[in-house]
């Protein structure tokens, strides 16, 4: 008799004990506070996103004065083009290797600063330390072998060899 | 995020025990309250260690106004580089492949297999010399020819080993050879005809670039004077 009045008891004031907690209006606060939290991490990537975007837009504006042949790669179709003054050259595709999935590369410029030709068939595009277009088959120079690849045919590989000069830039899409 | 206290966690075990033994709804009851009470004191405390929620509205309200800011700036840059586009039909020979593609924008209207120069080289006796190679660059399409005439240059009767004519001779000009139309690009080079159609997809011409008959008709008639044509 007298544990079932203490139980009666303890749920009175547990219940009680949460009313009050809930009285003190910070469940609203804090949802306010969730959801401004939650609305700031949308907002600081979307501006990444438009930052982005905007990054190439701008290199595309520069690349209409440039005098200059440059490639545009996008990295989810596996695509690129050659291009003069923001008209299409030449369109190819591209492979991405299992060392180096399409996820390794992320948007931006990118620099030929080397165009290795030793041998006919090891032909290779050197963008600095981010990315190297080669033939498939062609083996990577030993100094960069720890740089991205990306292939491309064989005959594709020649063309665009001869079709860019050093110091050309390239630009990677999403 | 702190939810319970090393001491709190404690009483609070030791108030378990104590209810197992017992069974008492007191222990019961203070165990209760030391759970809510660490979890209300947590939370407090989770909200005092971050931003007070004023700053927090004024950051988020910050970063709307920037996002408006860049995507008017993307929408500035866009209409601009639109505005730059043009619809124009151009041309473009890859003298490695030895392609020509009549392009518009993004489409490929027409692709075609062509010749391009030979890279080959002729000297002729006085030590003169001819180096045949297709020019690399931008052009300009600045004539357009029917039936056009060739003017057999010096370097033709070097390779034949026969004495170079005066320049105005009539033997110079020779009718047919060029196919029925050529679109002239400054410097003697030309996109034009040819009657090695075997040898198409291949260098072989003297600088020139040489197209079958059918697709010189449709480039002809594609492009204008002043359309671009770009050779790489």
């Amino acid at each position: 008799m007298r544990s079932s009045m203490n139980n009666k008891i303890v749920g009175l004031i547990f219940l009680l004990s949460l009313v009050l907690l809930g009285a003190d209006g910070g469940d609203q606060a804090r949802d306010e506070r969730d959801v401004l939290q939650e609305q700031r991490e949308v907002l600081r990537q979307r501006i990444e996103k438009l930052t982005e975007e905007q990054d190439f837009l701008l290199f595309q504006k520069e690349m209409y004065a440039a005098d200059s042949k440059y490639l545009v790669l996008t990295i989810a179709g596996k695509t690129g083009r050659l291009m003069y003054r923001n008209r299409a050259l030449k369109d190819f595709r591209f492979r991405t290797s299992k060392n180096y999935p399409a996820t390794t590369f992320g948007p931006g410029r990118l620099l030929l600063t080397k165009k290795a030709d030793e041998k006919r068939e090891r032909r290779a595009l050197i963008f600095g330390n981010a990315l190297v277009i080669k033939w498939k088959r062609t083996k990577v120079p030993p100094q960069e072998a720890d740089i991205p690849v990306i292939s491309v045919t064989k005959k594709e590989m020649r063309s665009l060899f001869y079709a860019v000069e050093e110091g050309a830039q390239a630009y990677l899409v999403r | 995020m702190r939810i319970i206290s090393r001491r709190e966690f404690h009483e609070f075990s030791r108030m378990m025990k104590n209810l197992n033994k017992k069974g008492s709804g007191l222990a019961w009851l203070v165990a209760v309250i030391i759970l809510l009470t660490s979890y209300s004191s947590a939370r407090a405390d989770d909200a005092a260690a971050s931003l007070p929620i004023e700053e927090l509205r004024a950051e988020v309200h910050a970063l709307r106004q920037e996002v408006s800011r860049i995507e008017e700036e993307n929408r500035g840059l866009r209409r601009m580089l639109k505005e730059m586009e043009d619809d124009a039909v151009y041309v473009v020979v890859d003298t490695e492949s030895n392609r020509l593609l009549l392009r518009q924008g993004n489409d490929v209207l027409h692709a075609a297999k062509c010749g391009t120069g030979s890279r080959s080289a002729i000297e002729e006796e006085t030590g003169r010399g001819w180096h045949f190679e297709t020019p690399l660059g931008s052009f300009t399409v600045l004539g357009k020819e029917r039936n056009p005439v060739w003017i057999r240059p010096d370097w033709s009767y070097v390779e034949e080993n026969m004495p170079i004519p005066a320049g105005n001779d009539p033997d110079r000009l020779v009718r047919g050879v060029l196919g029925k139309y050529a679109l002239l690009l400054g410097n003697g080079y030309k996109i034009h005809g040819t009657k090695w159609t075997n040898l198409l997809g291949t260098r072989f011409t003297h600088g020139c670039v040489s197209l079958g008959d059918d697709d010189l008709e449709l480039v002809y008639k594609s492009v204008r004077i002043g359309t671009k044509v770009y050779l790489y």
